[in-house]
């Protein structure tokens, strides 16, 4: 119970925070700027951060669950774009799609989801699950092996050119006008973006709180030994949660394409350092902290971007990191890690 | 206490083995180098020059085009000449992310003692980072896309007169090309400046907005990064009622992808202007864009066999490393000639400030002043692209 208020404090602790970057920013620079602008790279933020909070709970579930950090995943989300990229080009690409827009992105995302979340299977499996029982740092070695080998393979295989998903050629330029023509504008990208991100959450919240591998993968995250006591096969769970975060992975990479055009084979990297970053944030293991994070990061680099010098918003937003977690290592919505004594 | 004695000798002796070993791989390394930079080399059918550029990392996209139209050069050439032979070895320098790997290509290439010249490298900072390996290995080299000023003045950036040249325009040639056409034939009164926080970038952004606010215009500065695919918050800060938006980049897959963003935010009015590094056909396809480039030779039978074999994809910003390709090749030949059938890298570099190509595919005469400029920079075109993503030479 007492442990539940907590976390209860440690959420609303969390949106605290988040409400006064939020605050400090809009009453300090819009009345130079004006609040349209503010509330435009707040959207634009709200974008920005639905993919980073994708990528982040890839990170979250694999470390919920074995703790791991997963440096891969941000090369199983460009992979993820890879593959999206691939439908898109075999059905016709965005100036002369052979079938429907709206068959032709599900079908990019459904391919891109599934590609992606067999290859974290493989990764589990080949890469991770022979070194279970080895020292942490091991699995850590060869996390960054497969980010290596996973970036090199596409550069090997498709070369290092750029690859434009031309997605407002595909679906529109067009979007909403929030408060007339001059106010905030949100293109119909976005919106599949925010919508289909937010799709993506429940179902994983879902997922987790609700049914019986919900269930199970909470059992195994909690305590493996006991968990397999009570006929749970933890390497089937583990596997299947590599799948889970990978999948949402590469969901991420189409969307990442779609909005923002071009792809090549190290895309991963600081987008991977992002989602991880937001997952830190959040309270990495815990799914609304890794949304959380990667909302705050999304929207920090969006306001960083927009009132300072675009030069320093990685430096704003690893600073946010920093600060975070002197103020709370564990996380916005981490709960801190219990010691025996 | 005696073991504390005992770790500490330990240490000291482990010290030593360190400090022997590598004084040791030192003194070995360097009379090999050293050796190289001197050594008369037999020529033989097949003849040996470096590539440095930037093959991985996030600019390998514009690095792998000098690459394709060097190796182009290069297979044309061996086509002809059976007996002389160009076999090329590749440096990777990557671009803009750590100097180290620059002269680590310089280092490996100096100590090849087959090796007579150098292609490369493509970034400025690269070329003031890796000078020092180059000049020690007594090698030439010749970049096609270093454009800083001061890498030829003699001083600012070191010295390197007799080793570096390039087949590129630089900067100061550029900018007020740029600067002339914003005010003198487009009358634009307020116009955005984007670098891509790139020296070649900055440099080209510097110049054109100094020149611009002498002449009165209103210019305001902004600054994204070569890794950036979002640009929407920066989209955002630009006032709708600007004229222009000056992109002297080097990624026109990221000038592509801000087009579109800047379209999708309802500013697609203001016009875009970029520089030689965004001179992609095909690529960049944003159109009523500008774009300044140097005068490449659109008719040449050379540049359209390579778009033909590209897809219809001419990579551009890789022409200048053709020419470079072509007058190393060329140094080394004549320094082959004269030598009969032996040469050393020195006789090379003689050879390559020699160079007297009457015509190229850039479209205009390459000779190299004694600061390794070109001695007739030719002037830069000015495009506009087109509907169907081709770029028109208007000015």
């Amino acid at each position: 119970m007492a442990s539940t208020s907590r976390q209860v404090l440690g959420n609303l602790a969390g949106l605290g925070v988040l409400l006064a970057i939020w605050v400090v920013y809009a009453v300090y620079f819009s009345p130079t700027q004006g609040w349209t602008f503010f509330f435009q790279l707040t959207v634009n933020g709200i974008i920005l951060g639905s993919i980073y909070a994708l990528i982040a709970l890839g990170y979250s579930l694999v470390y919920g669950i074995l703790k791991l950090l997963n440096f891969a995943h941000g090369d199983v989300y460009m992979i993820g774009s890879f593959i999206g990229f691939g439908v898109l080009t075999l059905l016709g690409g965005p100036l002369s799609p052979a079938i429907p827009v709206a068959l032709l992105v599900l079908c990019m995302f459904v391919a891109a989801m599934l590609g992606s979340g067999v290859l974290g299977l493989a990764i589990e499996r080949f890469a991770y699950r022979p070194l279970r029982d080895a020292p942490r740092i091991a699995p850590l070695i060869s996390a960054l092996g497969v980010a290596f080998f996973l970036e090199n393979s596409v550069l090997l295989l498709f070369g290092a050119d750029y690859r434009n998903y031309d997605g407002y050629e595909l679906i529109s330029y067009n979007g909403i006008h929030l408060g007339g023509d001059a106010g905030v504008f949100v293109s119909y990208l976005g919106v599949l973006v925010i919508s289909g991100a937010l799709l993506l959450m429940v179902a994983l919240i879902a997922l987790v709180r609700w049914s019986r591998f919900g269930k199970a993968m909470r059992a195994v995250s909690f305590d493996r030994e006991a968990a397999a006591m009570m006929g749970i096969d933890p390497d089937r769970v583990i596997a299947i949660t590599f799948l889970v975060g990978s999948a949402l992975g590469g969901a991420a990479g189409v969307m990442f394409g779609l909005v923002y055009s071009q792809i090549y084979y190290l895309i991963g990297f600081l987008a991977g350092l992002k989602g991880f970053t937001a997952a830190v944030v959040g309270g990495i293991g815990s799914i609304p902290g890794a949304m959380l994070g990667g909302l705050l990061v999304g929207l920090v680099e969006s306001w960083a971007k927009g009132y300072l010098n675009g030069n320093v918003a990685d430096l704003v937003v690893f600073g946010i990191l920093i600060g975070v977690m002197l103020l709370r290592p564990s996380g916005l919505l981490g709960t801190p890690a219990l010691q025996k004594v | 206490m005696l073991k504390k004695i005992g770790l500490v000798a330990v240490l000291a002796a482990l010290i030593s083995v360190v400090v022997a070993t590598t004084t040791a791989w030192g003194s070995a390394k360097a009379p090999r180098t050293a050796s190289a930079a001197t050594a008369s080399v037999k020529c033989g059918k097949t003849r040996t020059i470096g590539m440095a550029a930037p093959i991985t990392g996030p600019a390998s996209d514009i690095g792998n085009q000098q690459v394709r139209w060097a190796k182009y050069f290069v297979k044309r050439w061996n086509k002809k000449h059976s007996n002389a032979r160009i076999k090329v070895v590749m440096g990777d320098t990557q671009l803009g992310v750590d100097t180290a790997f620059a002269v680590k290509a310089a280092k490996s290439f100096a100590s090849n003692s087959k090796l007579l010249g150098v292609v490369g490298p493509a970034g400025s900072q690269e070329v003031v980072a890796s000078t020092t390996a180059y000049k020690q290995g007594g090698l030439g080299f010749v970049s096609g896309s270093a454009s800083r000023t001061t890498l030829t003045d003699g001083h600012t950036d070191g010295n390197r007169r007799g080793y570096f040249y390039r087949t590129v325009p630089n900067d100061a040639a550029q900018g007020p090309a740029v600067a002339n056409w914003m005010t003198k034939k487009l009358k634009w009164k307020r116009v955005y400046i984007i670098d891509d926080q790139e020296t070649y970038s900055q440099g080209l952004a510097d110049g054109v907005q100094k020149i611009l606010n002498n002449r009165g215009v209103t210019t305001k500065r902004d600054s994204i990064s070569q890794k950036d695919s979002d640009f929407s918050s920066a989209i955002a800060k630009i006032p709708s009622n600007y004229q222009g938006i000056y992109i002297p980049w080097q990624l026109a897959p990221q000038a592509q992808a801000f087009g579109q963003q800047l379209q999708a935010a309802g500013k697609g009015h203001i016009k875009l202007f970029g520089s030689d590094g965004l001179f992609a056909p095909g690529v960049w396809k944003i159109a009523g864009s500008y774009d300044s480039a140097f005068p490449y030779n659109p008719a040449s039978k050379v540049v359209q066999t390579y778009v033909k074999a590209h897809g219809g994809n001419g990579e551009f910003f890789g022409l200048p490393s053709y020419v470079a390709a072509q007058v190393v090749v060329g140094a080394v030949t004549r320094a082959c000639k004269a030598g009969h059938g032996k040469t050393t890298r020195a006789a090379v570099r003689k050879q390559i400030a020699k160079t007297n190509l009457k015509t190229s595919i850039l479209g205009f005469s390459v000779a190299f002043q004694k600061s390794g400029e070109m001695k007739l920079p030719a002037a830069y075109g000015i495009y506009q692209i087109q509907k169907n993503g081709s770029f028109k030479r208007i000015g």
